[in-house]
């Protein structure tokens, strides 16, 4: 960039932001983080003899598990309420007293195995056949999209534990699947497997998920595995290259050789050396042949609506995808698996090989691949906790990922808590590092806003529908990607930017321009006093809340804490104070009054850019 | 006239000022800013007015099946190529096309003979075609220098350098906006925007985007305008009472423009303040070009293309006279039902520009505005049944009163998935580059040959910094 960047802001403060040397990690040259902190210096540190052998533990790169033996295990745990708070707002969806008192007590990592143990209260799956959308009623469940918008939120909103949906959340922004092109019967029951193949195995291995997602309906139509044929020699019919390309780039290596800390290696000449080539992409796209729905087991109802159409059971989008042909709807002898040899990455699969046999090889010369544990960790840290984290952080993570300690690859508790409980993370420096953090993306505000002030819906339906639209709505809905390069990529620089003179990342600002500034204000503002027409179905009951509106300082200081992890600085905290403050309510108010004040105190805070950027 | 940079302090200087003003910014500031802006106006005369509005195509068009080989020898080889027997294929009938060919003037004559028909979807083009003011750019596509197919083959990228990360969407539609891949912060439109600022009133209403953020439209001082497609949204909370309370929306406003100098909280506070600063503006300057120029709701690309024709309609309002501006549609990643739903995608594409097209025609100023189209890559010609795959080089078309239409540009490539011109599968390897088109664009939007090399910059390796195709 130019030496000059414009900030159409504050041009007093411009100038006040600290450049990082190259290769200096993102905390280390702000004059206002004061010397880097480690966590046990600012979190009491209780000692506790390891609980069940440890199994896999100690593997937070964190630094505070110390280097083995049998001595007693350090439980590293939160000083205050808003360590805690910091630690669940990144680590599950969103806070609450009981689990800032819980972490508090049990400690990071013994909460956050608690957690992960913990299975979701009910599957994406369950929901639509609870709430009838898998019936074969002249509603037409079959051909509509709404029931998935449905089932996500109210996954995303309901429920106790939900470090688990935050897990498959990011996931879902990795390997992405979008309900949008996605025009098959049952298209909301395909999402839906998908979403419930993303929580089974948020906290299983890398491979085994690499496995289920390439098998899933959902992703075969979305990047064209399905019904994808063997190459036909005489028509001159090759292959279709979508999901070989796609698997490489996106769901597992990337476009370059990387070092373990996720920088890229350099090559002769100092530029990056690509991975692949376009021949290993017509070599692995002859490995995801032959593959098609699986019938077994599926029957078919005669649609209600007079078309004759026989409606097939929403099962075939759920089952795994088979190259056995003889499990198809229209069963044949032989399948459209390629028998040529297969040669892609180094790796040589020899003719005749089965479609079993080849995707197993494919996916574990994938797996095996040096770049997936720095790719996939730069990602991972980049979803939860900041867009730029330092090389030393990806480096960290990405050892856990090659091995979790007990000489597993691809474990993924041990990498989602190596993400959550390193040191860079933990540390109070972070916040006062000025480039340290993300911006919460749209879906998780939405979705914090629910947990947080105790939203139900009234028909069981969660019926919000599809937030897509930055205009008018929240600008941006959970599954529905634009594509399969997610809301935003991971190596987004906004233009003519701070970030971009700081020679920062900044993802998220893929989708903030100044429509969509502007349309989350007002989602905001029509969602938190529920007149919005999204929220007809969904309320907030602030139950918590009604019976301390009268003490706007009380109020102020649950939505600090619960909402931001206490990071709204002193004058956000004056400004929003005095406007409660401005307009009285007192204990005996009536409730219209004392919502008031509630909905205002909720929206000040939700719009502010302390709440905005998650530290 | 030559837009130079010979003002280059004076519009840093403006440029700093309208931060300043962004500061002060409310709700109603934008009379404020423009009083301060009005100086810049000294800076360049005349009143005349350009345009360039760059219509990007996500996913990778493919361009076979966008301008289809119709004569009889070429378009059994096409046939040939892109049926799949008893399966069906990709290919379009010969009979479809009859309607839509494209007649291009005596004397030129293309690789094989080739005659080429737009898809039976984009009649509209066809006749903007006929009346001169429609030209395709054959197999254009992203080079660092000019390649042969044995030179790509040889593996050697010192020797003979190519665009990294070919065939990959996101970052072939960043190379071509920026000539970067992901990550680049600088794009040509944007390059232009910069060269453009001095020429406006209202620098800020330059480069205007009525899509999602991309880098085509960023500059090195130009930062994009986004609109929606009905003008610019503004925050009701500013303008009315939140929940009863002036008070709440005395603080909102407080809030919304206030950081604390964090990169990312300063970052977004500048979006916030530039929609508060400039969205009245905008729709004010809107509704004074009144509900003209509505195209209907055909697709996305038209609802876009129509607020971009209103914006022009109201470009004395705006006080602006070099602007640059971007629409896009996607699902052009036709891997698979490419029969069928990619015809339908051009015929939005079809209606859209030719809406677009006679409006400018309507403001008399169909001179100067200039679309042109852009996509991630062009596809295979091969088929996997239903779909093709990535490509490289693609054709493009260009689309105003200032276009030399009724003919084409480039070089046609063979009909072929083994000729040099491609490296495979029919992936063309192009014999056009994206810094040719873009320098073509530029030198008629104004850009001095000097600057040039700023807007494409590998144009000092190819012959044609000047394709032609704009009068």
């Amino acid at each position: 960039m130019g030496d000059v960047a414009i900030k159409e802001a504050e041009p007093d403060a411009a100038d006040s932001i600290p450049v990082a040397e190259a290769g200096q990690s993102p905390g280390a040259a702000t004059p206002l983080a004061a010397t880097p902190l480690a966590p046990a210096a600012v979190a009491s540190l209780a000692l506790a003899t390891a609980a069940c052998g440890g199994g896999g533990g100690s593997s937070s790169g964190g630094g505070a598990t110390g280097g083995g033996g049998p001595a007693p295990v350090a439980v590293l745990k939160p000083s205050s309420d808003a360590q805690a708070a910091r630690f669940i707002l990144r680590a599950s969806l969103s806070a609450s007293t009981s689990s800032i008192d819980a972490v508090k007590s049990q400690g990071y990592e013994p909460w956050l195995d608690q957690q992960m143990r913990t299975a979701n209260a009910q599957s994406g799956a369950q929901f639509l056949a609870d709430r009838g959308y898998e019936r074969v009623d002249n509603n037409r469940w079959y051909d509509r999209q709404n029931p998935a918008d449905n089932m996500i939120w109210s996954q995303l909103m309901s429920g106790s534990n939900s470090v688990r949906k935050r897990a498959a959340l990011a996931l879902s922004e990795f390997f992405v699947v979008s309900l949008n092109p996605i025009s098959i019967t049952w298209r909301s029951s395909a999402i839906a497997a998908y979403w419930d193949i993303l929580n089974d195995h948020a906290f299983g291995n890398f491979r085994d998920l690499l496995e289920a997602i390439t098998l899933n309906p959902a992703m075969g139509v979305f990047l064209n595995t399905q019904g994808n044929r063997k190459a036909d020699p005489n028509s001159g019919r090759v292959a279709d290259e979508n999901y070989g390309r796609e698997v490489m780039q996106l769901f597992s290596i990337g476009l370059v050789e990387l070092n373990l800390d996720g920088t890229p290696r350099l090559g002769s000449g100092g530029q990056p050396i690509e991975t692949y080539t376009n021949d290993d992409v017509t070599g692995i796209a002859k490995a995801f042949t032959g593959y098609d729905y699986d019938y077994t087991g599926v029957g078919t109802t005669v649609a209600t609506d007079g078309s004759g159409r026989n409606i097939q059971d929403p099962l075939y989008a759920r089952q795994p995808m088979t190259a056995d042909p003889a499990k198809w709807r229209s069963p044949r002898a032989t399948g459209y698996h390629s028998d040529e040899a297969k040669s892609f990455l180094g790796t040589s699969i020899p003719a005749q090989t089965g479609a079993v046999q080849t995707l197993k090889l494919t996916l574990d010369a994938l797996f095996q691949h040096p770049n997936v544990g720095p790719f996939f960790a730069q990602q991972m840290i980049q979803r939860l906790v900041t867009s730029n984290p330092a090389p030393a952080y990806v480096e960290r993570v990405a050892r856990v990922f090659n091995n979790n300690g007990s000489g597993v690859r691809g474990d993924l508790r041990a990498v989602f808590k190596a993400v959550l409980m390193d040191d860079e993370a933990l540390a109070d420096a972070g916040l006062n590092d000025q480039r340290f953090g993300k911006l919460r993306e749209p879906m998780i505000r939405f979705a914090q806003f629910g947990r947080t002030f105790d939203a139900a819906s009234a028909s069981g339906n969660w019926d919000i529908g599809n937030l897509s639209d930055s205009g008018n709505r929240l600008g941006q809905a959970p599954l529905r990607s634009p594509s399969v390069f997610n809301f935003f990529r991971p190596g987004y620089v906004p233009a003519g930017s701070q970030a971009a003179a700081n020679d920062m990342l900044a993802p998220e600002f893929q989708i903030v321009d100044e429509t969509s500034v502007a349309g989350y204000i007002n989602f905001m503002d029509s969602t938190i006093d529920g007149r919005g027409s999204w929220m007809r179905d969904v309320k907030a009951r602030y139950t918590a809340e009604l019976p301390i509106a009268h003490d706007a300082a009380a109020l102020l200081d649950r939505l600090d804490l619960l909402l931001t992890g206490k990071q709204l600085r002193q004058a956000t905290r004056d400004t929003i104070l005095s406007a409660l403050n401005a307009d009285a309510v007192t204990q005996t108010s009536d409730d219209p009054t004392k919502l008031r004040r509630i909905h205002t105190a909720v929206l000040l805070v939700m719009v502010s850019n302390d709440y905005l950027v998650q530290k | 006239m030559f837009i130079g940079k010979s003002n280059e302090l004076s519009r840093r200087a403006f440029i700093r000022r309208t931060g300043q003003l962004a500061v002060a910014g409310s709700a109603s500031s934008y009379a404020l800013g423009l009083a301060g802006i009005g100086e810049a106006a000294a800076f360049s005369a005349g009143n005349d007015y350009k345009a360039l509005v760059c219509v990007f195509l996500y996913g990778g068009n493919d361009h076979a099946n966008t301008l289809i080989p119709y004569d009889g020898a070429n378009y059994q080889r096409y046939n040939a190529i892109r049926s799949d027997g008893a399966n069906g294929g990709v290919a379009l009938s010969q009979s479809s096309l009859a309607s839509t060919v494209l007649n291009q003037p005596q004397g030129q004559v293309l690789t094989d003979d080739i005659r080429y028909a737009l898809a039976p979807t984009m009649p509209r083009l066809k006749a903007i075609f006929d009346q001169g003011d429609m030209a395709p750019l054959l197999n254009v596509g992203p080079l660092v220098t000019p390649l042969t197919k044995a030179q790509y083959q040889s593996g050697n990228l010192t020797q003979f350098p190519r665009p990294p990360k070919l065939f990959s969407h996101n970052d072939q539609q960043s190379t071509w906006q920026s000539s970067q891949t992901e990550g680049s912060t600088v794009g040509w439109g944007g390059r232009m925007g910069d060269l453009a600022l001095s020429s406006n009133q209202n620098a800020m209403f330059t480069a205007i985007n009525a899509t999602g953020n991309a880098v085509f439209l960023s500059g090195q001082t130009a930062v994009p305008y986004q609109v929606s497609s009905s003008g610019a949204v503004l925050i009701r909370g500013l303008n009315n009472r939140i929940y009863g309370s002036n008070n709440a929306r005395a603080a909102l406003s407080t809030l919304l423009n206030t950081h604390h100098g964090h990169v990312l909280e300063a970052d977004y506070t500048r979006s916030v303040s530039r929609s508060i600063t400039y969205g009245g503006f905008i729709n004010d300057a809107l509704a004074s070009s009144g509900g003209a120029y509505d195209f209907g709701n055909d697709s996305s690309l038209s609802t876009q293309l129509s607020v971009i024709a209103r914006l022009i309609a109201a470009r004395q309002s705006l006080g602006v006279r070099r602007q640059v501006f971007m629409v896009s549609l996607g699902g052009f990643d036709h891997h698979d039902n490419l029969i069928g739903s990619h015809e339908a995608l051009l015929g939005r594409v079809d209606y859209a520009l030719d809406a677009f097209y006679r409006a400018t025609v309507s403001m008399g100023i169909a001179d100067s505005v200039t679309t042109f189209t852009a996509s991630d890559f062009g596809r295979t010609l091969a088929t996997n049944g239903d779909g093709s795959d990535h490509g490289w080089g693609s054709h493009h078309f260009v689309v105003g009163g200032a276009v030399n239409g009724g003919r084409f540009f480039g070089r046609a490539p063979q009909v072929s998935v083994t000729s040099d011109d491609q490296v495979g599968r029919g992936r063309l390897l192009p014999t056009t580059s994206v810094d040719e088109y873009s320098a073509t664009l530029a030198k008629w939007f104004g850009v001095s040959p000097s600057e040039l090399p700023s807007i494409a910059p590998n144009i000092g390796r190819f012959s044609q910094p000047d394709l032609g195709f704009m009068a």
